[in-house]
């Protein structure tokens, strides 16, 4: 009985930290949004067919600075069934411009001042990421970035990588 | 008029929770809030030096974290 | 024999638990934040304080973060014990009973407080209960030559609408040893003006740590007492707009057990307000406080707004109204300028007496200890803090502190209305802060 307590407040200590990227249970269509970038297509929808990891972002947000590094590494490695897209969120687009310098970006970046296409995605903190499968739904979510957990983000990528369209 | 003041505060406490779903701002609007001077405890180390004194020196102590802590400071 | 602690060794064998494993000081300090401080405080005449504090922090990985902070203070000077000046000169005896020293004509009695330093270590850690709370827990440790702190404390705090709101609450458990220089003095009890016991006294006039003692007094009723502390405290942080934050905290305190000011004493005055004895003070071995704390933060295109008021009752009767003021001016990019302004006023202790009447019947309880007496007090102070080219942060503080004790209404007998009772008190506080 002495050795039980310890082990049920740790399964009740460490149970919770691993539910914020469970699955969505009702998987929902990703809300489109137009990209007006020199390399990509004009929205969202016209990327059905590749998975598209989203990443909302902005200059002040401190997780972002690591979170870049391994953005550029996924597209880097999965080129064509991949497309990583950043949507910048600050209201002056000199402070983006001022983060890029510091920490480079090999992905397309939509700006989204206003917070229309974060609103749409009903962001709740800062920085959200959204996995979006090859139909067009989103079906994983996560809320910040965590270094730790970048093998369990590249593990969702895979997924849905693997299924078929 | 001591207590009456801690009542209200109490008070306003628990009302304040209840008003708090229409204050606030959207996730991505924190960029004034996230800076590093806008934090409460900012200036950890002045705020912690300014509480000794002021409990060494005068008759109340606490405030911002626990009242709790002691030092024989005369 | 006194046993004294050695500082110098025990910092010397923590210091090498730590940087034994890593192969340098960069990779010790990997991932730390570390604020380091050194401040002065200095009273006209009386008290002077040195403090040193190194507080670091530290995120594993998954929001655990644990906070780590030692302080190192050094007290040197006197402090005024409660006694009143007379028109002419007074001979008053140590603390320890050994020895004594002249109060000249029109001085407030101080008593050449004893060198003393104390050392604080506090240790926080803090996880996440779900990914909308955290729970903390904490350690503090405190130790000087008469008196000995520990302390337990845990919290919850809760975040709701998007992180706009928190609520969190906690506990804390705080156990205090006193042993006084001298022993723990008998309330009311005469202090003498001389014992006659061989002095250990160096040459500035401050007792040697290492002094003997010999208490076979009959003012002294046993050698330590302790007492314990129990606070329950509730908060409310609240994101107003983008640009204000508001934080509301209530908090209750129980305290019990020994809280009588051993070295402090009161005069007994005759008709003509010329000093009978010295007897030493009592307070009750119980204290309920309770305190509401209102704060906001503003964020301002040139800086940064912080404003914060604090009322505090108990049932000693000490009420107290706090204002306290900051406000950041960006010089540019890499600095900035911070006026500080505080204002604070207390009202007396139930049992705050500034003297006691030659042949009245001693109160249960009294002090004329003027931090429990009516007083108002201000601050004044400016901050310069500037970034330095590899990120870290470099700043000085200056500031001014006035206490102005204030008469709660005692009539003065015969020459006491000639002397000053209610002297202020001025003290100048200067700091350094480095940050990496």
């Amino acid at each position: 009985m002495n050795f039980l307590k310890p082990v049920l407040v740790f399964c009740c200590l460490a149970l919770p930290v691993y539910t914020s990227s469970a699955l969505a249970d009702n998987v929902s269509p990703a809300p489109n949004f137009d990209i007006k970038t020199t390399q990509l297509k004009s929205s969202l929808q016209d990327l059905q067919g590749k998975v598209v990891y989203v990443d909302f972002w902005a200059s002040w947000c401190k997780p972002c600075r690591k979170s870049f590094p391994w953005m550029n590494n996924m597209q880097a490695k999965y080129p064509d069934d991949l497309q990583v897209i950043a949507i910048n969120l600050d209201a002056e687009p000199e402070l983006a411009a001022a983060f890029l310098d510091k920490v480079p970006a090999h992905i397309p970046i939509v700006y989204d001042p206003q917070g229309n296409i974060a609103k749409a995605y009903k962001l709740l903190g800062m920085p959200s990421s959204y996995l979006i499968d090859k139909k067009g739904n989103i079906r994983f979510s996560h809320k910040g970035f965590f270094t730790e957990r970048e093998s369990l983000y590249e593990n969702e990528i895979n997924t849905l990588l693997n299924e078929q369209e | 008029m001591r207590h009456k003041i801690l009542k209200i505060s109490a008070l306003l406490l628990l009302i304040q929770l209840a008003g708090c779903a229409n204050l606030g701002v959207q996730p991505w609007e924190r960029d004034l809030l996230a800076k590093d001077e806008m934090a409460l405890d900012s200036e950890g180390n002045d705020l912690g030096l300014d509480d000794h004194i002021y409990f060494s020196k005068e008759g109340t102590s606490g405030g911002r974290a626990f009242a709790g802590g002691g030092c024989g400071c005369n | 024999m006194k046993k004294t602690i050695n500082i110098t060794a025990a910092l010397a064998s923590a210091t090498c638990a730590l940087l034994h494993p890593y192969a340098s000081a960069n990779d010790m300090l990997e991932g730390w934040k570390v604020d380091t401080s050194l401040m002065y405080y200095g009273e006209t005449d009386r008290v002077t304080a040195v403090e040193t504090v190194i507080a670091g922090q530290k995120d594993f990985g998954d929001e655990r973060l644990f906070t780590g902070k030692i302080v190192i203070d050094t007290l040197t000077g006197a402090s005024a014990t409660g006694a009143v000046a007379q028109l002419t000169a007074q001979t008053v005896s140590r603390p320890s009973g050994q020895g004594s020293y002249t109060v000249n004509a029109g001085e407030t009695p101080l008593d050449n407080t004893f060198k003393d330093t104390r050392v604080q270590v506090d240790g926080q850690w803090t996880q996440p209960w779900s990914d909308v709370s955290r729970i903390t827990t904490g350690l503090h440790l405190s130790t000087e030559h008469d008196y000995y702190s520990l302390g337990f404390n845990g919290s919850y705090a809760h975040d709701f609408y998007n992180k706009n709101t928190t609520l969190s609450g906690g506990l804390a458990y705080s156990y205090d040893v006193i042993k006084p220089e001298g022993g723990l003095p008998v309330p009311f009890s005469t202090k003498t003006a001389s014992t006659g016991y061989s002095e250990d006294y160096d040459d500035d006039g401050y007792i040697e740590e290492d002094g003997d003692d010999n208490y076979a007094n009959d003012e002294r009723s046993g050698s330590s007492d302790n007492k314990s502390t129990i606070d329950v405290l509730f908060g409310l942080t609240q994101v107003i707009n983008r640009r204000m934050l508001m934080q509301f905290n209530l908090g209750v305190s129980q305290i019990n057990g020994y809280s009588t000011d051993p070295y402090k004493v009161l005069s007994i005055v005759n008709d003509q307000g010329l000093t009978q004895s010295l007897v030493y003070e009592n307070r009750p071995d119980s204290r309920i406080k309770t305190f509401a704390f209102w704060q906001t933060k503003y964020a301002l295109d040139f800086g940064v707004a912080d404003f914060s008021y604090r009322f505090a009752t108990d049932d000693w009767k000490v009420d107290s109204h706090t204002f306290d003021s900051r406000l950041r001016i960006n010089l540019s990019d890499s600095s900035y300028l911070q006026p500080h302004f505080r204002y604070y006023n207390q009202s007396a202790a139930e049992f705050f007496q500034p003297f006691l009447m030659e042949g009245q019947a001693l109160p249960e309880f009294a002090t004329a200890d003027y931090r429990l007496g009516e007083m108002t007090a201000y601050t004044l102070g400016l901050k310069y803090g500037m970034e330095l080219d590899n990120g870290d942060e470099l700043s000085f503080r200056l500031e001014y502190y006035q206490q102005s004790p204030k008469n709660a209404g005692f009539t003065e007998p015969g020459t006491l209305k000639d002397v000053d009772l209610y002297p202020s008190v001025k003290a100048v506080i200067a700091q350094v802060n480095y940050r990496f």
